[in-house]
């Protein structure tokens, strides 16, 4: 049998008005005088009633008992009894809400955003939670965020809940699933809910150390949005910028898209698609200086969610690739000469081996190094780091490949097999490729006897270190080397961003190259002013951008750069719910939001019977009240 | 035009009734009472002229009573025996307690004794009176006396008992028992509501020769009381309370209660070779006395 809990059990407190109650009754008893002869004859009747009816004490004083039955009542509803539905689930309660852009999208109906909708179901929770059972809230859109602990507080609980905003990033679950996890080790959770409107991506890497509730509510109404925008350089100073139109119902919908450039209207156009067919579009933009670029999307008729209606692409200024290759390596010089678009220093007249500039886009380094130039994609070739000369050493012996990292960009499409080469790099004895990746390196080409090629990321900068010289194996002669040295120029050229361009997505903004060492301020489109500090990198990196719209980056009072960001997630544009989430072993069901098990409170039974004992008592004073008269 | 109380002998009751009493005559269980002169029939040894038996002489016997007949035909004395004309004392014990002004109880308690002090009188028996009320106080007492000459002593004092005082009724018959001497009948009429012990004075009664005669005298409230709801009962002699909560549904019990007092003090009444009779105030003076009583035998017509 399981007993009954309170929520307030402070309530019992009350039980202490049984004492002003009794003595008030028996003060304010007055019964009519009677003079008798004697008494001795009632004494008598007295005595044996008390013998022969052990409960004629209360029989005498039955609206007093009945006063007490209905204070007792009283005081245990205001205890607020309740019945325990399910102890075991009902303790701790996690619930995950999702904040995400698709939360705020609306309905023509109600004009009430999903999060609002979710925020009242929640409230409804909170109202209702008995003495036994805690919840934490967590919001999460791409990230988690705990806003509460485990908590029976309703003011608590309510002012977090109305704290929560809808955000304009993505959703995602593996990050607030972590946490909710990280407490299975210190509250007994049995299931874990999820409040949100089911626009998630369906697959989820985690593996559910709970049961998961999600509890889906109704998606918003018709949606059209931007989820896609870039650029492409289709000249030295022509661009092709892409903009992908899609929308969330199944009826054709129409919009107008509108192209400005730094804040000036250029162009616009009419589109109609569903959900079905999404619309392409390119805006030829001719331009050899930096610009930022808004798409902006002006519905026809109702739309749900207004966040993924603008998107920002800013255009670098127009400019060759600049480029350097150590003299005596021929071969990737001519290579890399038939590249289009190259600005390839060539070799002093003096012979010195020593670039005359400072800053190159791309600088193809051998053993004689490249004094202090710098280049954000250097490739060394038959150069040990200096850092791993001691766990590496290059014997004079024929080695070949094992295999190769085929997706890492600058093999992306080489042939590496049979490959033969004339030195042997090998890891020294005791060394392992876990050292080389403690010091930061990656093995993206793996040899018989150690690592033939590694890459190595310092902020923006890319370095990729050949550790045998490729004049020294059959690589120059293979198909595969032109498509190396292109891979190479093609990764410089993104690293510079010359080639092409993509609109940056909320969350963080891209990084921003500035001089080193300095602060400035960001000012986010909602107002806000933060200040960042680039560093000896010289790179503002790790800026928050939970917000759709322009970042412009203050030096003082002088604009550096402005940077642009919009939703582009086809995920949240599209309004709709996944109908299960794959977890690693697991498939979870949404279903429709519907109250959580919770404990049953009978407090309002309490007060029924209060309320019938009072009309009981009312019946019966006034009863006798007519038999005295 | 003359009033017609003026021409009555007492205020107790008319002169018609009064003329049926003085036709009765009180009906004791026992014979032997008082050795002195009475019109009660005793045993032998007597100085009436009934003639009883005969017994040996004695020296010292009265020479008058030598039957001189038998003494010359046998030779021998013998003394004549007569029968006893005994005088027997009738004691009466009128409760005059606070609880007897209820509803014409104490007018029917002195009437009563009334009644039998003047069957006693009008019969040659010794006839005193009591009236007690108070515990710290001296009861109305009424001498000793006998004939018809103390009949209108005996009215006058039994019409100016008051009523209104605190004793119970065994105290009552223990101060009586201070007073009083000679044997006989002891009629105590009272209402013998009290918190205690009532068999006591009756042994003190009969160990003093004194016939135990009680008259239960009980208002009418007190024999169907109408009562309902909560009450505070007030005792009209102690002033003390009792809380009783739906009085009317211990009618019942007050019943048994009142038929149990009725025959406990009828048993200890009749163990001591008494009566006992519980009346009502309410009913008139001539039930009682020519109904109740005659059938009950306490009194000859």
């Amino acid at each position: 049998m399981k007993w009954p809990g309170f929520v307030n059990l402070w309530g019992a407190w009350f039980l202490l008005a049984l004492i002003p109650l009794i003595i008030l009754y028996f003060l304010k008893l007055r019964r009519p005088k009677m003079e008798v002869p004697s008494l001795a004859l009632w004494q008598s009747v007295v005595n044996d009633q008390r013998v022969n009816s052990p409960f004629q004490k209360f029989r005498r004083n039955l609206l007093l008992l009945l006063q007490i039955i209905l204070l007792c009542l009283l005081v245990l509803a205001l205890m607020q009894p309740f019945l325990h539905a399910d102890a075991e689930v009902a303790e701790y309660k996690p619930l995950l809400i999702d904040c995400s852009a698709s939360m705020a999208a609306t309905d023509e109906a109600t004009g009430k955003t999903r999060l609002e909708l979710v925020k009242e179901k929640v409230r409804e929770q909170i109202d209702n939670l008995t003495g036994d059972q805690r919840i934490a809230l967590f919001s999460f859109s791409n990230t988690g965020r705990r806003l509460t602990e485990f908590s029976n507080d309703r003011r608590v609980l309510t002012k977090a809940l109305d704290s929560l905003q809808p955000t304009d990033l993505p959703g995602q679950l593996d990050d607030v699933l972590r946490m909710a996890a990280a407490y299975t080790r210190t509250f007994p959770i049995k299931t874990v809910t999820i409040m949100t409107d089911g626009n998630l991506p369906d697959a989820v890497d985690f593996e559910l150390p709970f049961s998961l509730d999600v509890q889906k509510i109704d998606p918003g109404g018709p949606n059209i949005g931007i989820t896609e925008m870039s650029a492409r350089r289709s000249g030295p100073e022509d661009w092709e910028v892409f903009v992908r139109v899609s929308a969330s119902s199944v009826d054709l919908r129409g919009a107008e898209l509108q192209l400005f450039e730094d804040g000036e209207p250029q162009t616009s156009h009419q589109v109609e698609v569903s959900n079905e067919e999404a619309d392409r579009l390119v805006f030829p933009v001719s331009t050899s200086q930096s610009k930022l670029l808004e798409a902006r999307l002006v519905p026809v008729g109702y739309d749900s969610l207004s966040v993924d209606n603008s998107v920002w692409l800013t255009l670098p200024a127009a400019r060759p690739l600049k480029v350097w290759v150590s003299p005596k390596l021929a071969s990737w010089r001519h290579a890399v000469r038939v590249q289009p678009n190259l600005d390839l220093e060539e070799p002093a007249e003096d012979g010195s081996t020593v670039p005359r500039g400072a800053d190159y886009d791309l600088m193809i380094i051998d053993e004689d190094g490249a004094g202090n130039a710098e280049a954000p994609v250097r490739l060394f070739v038959g150069v040990v780091p200096p850092d791993l000369q001691e766990i590496i050493k290059v014997d004079e012996d024929v080695s070949y490949v094992v295999d190769w990292n085929r997706t890492a960009p600058i093999l992306r499409h080489v042939q590496l097999a049979d490959v033969q080469i004339g030195e042997q790099p090998k890891l020294a004895t005791g060394a392992a490729t876990k050292d080389l990746e403690e010091r930061g390196y990656e093995v993206l080409i793996d040899g018989n006897a150690g690592p033939l090629m590694l890459q190595r990321r310092e902020g923006l900068s890319v370095s990729y270190y050949f550790l045998f010289h490729t004049d020294r194996s059959t690589l120059p002669y293979r198909v595969g080397f032109p498509i190396l040295a292109a891979n190479a120029i093609e990764s410089a050229l993104k690293q510079a961003a010359l080639s092409d361009v993509a609109a940056a997505p909320t969350g963080v903004l891209p990084a921003v190259p500035v001089d080193s060492g300095r602060t400035y301020t960001i000012k986010s489109p909602d107002g806000e002013v933060s200040s960042v500090e680039s560093g000896a990198s010289g790179i503002l990196e790790g800026i928050s951008a939970g917000r759709v719209g322009r970042y412009d980056v203050l030096d003082g009072d002088t604009l550096v750069t402005s940077i642009g960001t919009g939703l582009l997630n086809g995920t949240e544009s599209s309004l709709k719910p996944a109908d299960e989430f794959r977890f690693s072993e697991l498939t979870v069901a949404t279903e429709d939001a519907k109250q959580v098990d919770s404990d049953r409170p009978f407090w309002w039974i309490l007060a029924l019977l209060a309320f019938g004992v009072l009309m009981f008592e009312w019946w019966y004073f006034q009863r006798a009240r007519g038999a005295m008269v | 035009m003359t009033n017609p109380l003026a021409s009555q002998l007492t205020t107790l009751f008319d002169n018609s009734t009064l003329n049926q009493i003085e036709r009765m005559r009180l009906r004791p269980n026992r014979r032997l009472t008082n050795r002195a002169r009475g019109e009660h029939l005793s045993g032998k040894g007597g100085s009436s002229t009934d003639f009883a038996d005969f017994r040996d002489y004695v020296a010292g016997d009265d020479l008058r009573y030598v039957d001189w007949n038998i003494f010359a035909r046998l030779r021998r004395p013998y003394i004549k025996q007569f029968q006893h004309e005994e005088e027997m004392h009738v004691v009466l014990l009128v409760d005059a307690s606070t609880s007897m002004l209820f509803e014409d109880k104490l007018l029917r308690a002195k009437q009563l004794a009334a009644a039998f002090g003047i069957m006693g009188l009008l019969n040659v028996e010794r006839v005193s009176a009591y009236a007690i009320h108070s515990r710290e106080g001296q009861p109305w007492k009424l001498p000793p006396g006998t004939g018809r000459t103390k009949i209108r002593g005996l009215l006058s004092f039994l019409e100016n008992v008051e009523g209104g005082g605190n004793i119970p009724i065994e105290k009552a018959i223990e101060t009586m028992l201070r007073f009083h001497r000679g044997r006989g009948v002891a009629i105590i009429i009272s209402d013998f509501l009290t918190f205690g012990d009532v068999s006591r004075p009756m042994n003190l009664l009969y160990s003093s020769g004194l016939e135990v005669w009680g008259l239960q005298v009980l208002a009418e409230s007190e024999i169907n009381p109408n009562v309902q709801g909560d009450l505070r009962f007030v005792d009209s002699e102690t002033q003390e309370t009792l809380d009783i909560t739906n009085a009317s549904e211990l009618l019942n019990v007050y019943q048994d209660q009142r038929i149990w007092l009725q025959e406990a003090l009828n048993t200890l009444c009749r163990s001591r070779q008494g009566r006992f009779l519980s009346v009502s105030s309410g009913m008139t003076l001539q039930s009682i006395l020519f109904e109740q009583l005659c059938r009950q035998g306490w009194i000859l017509r």
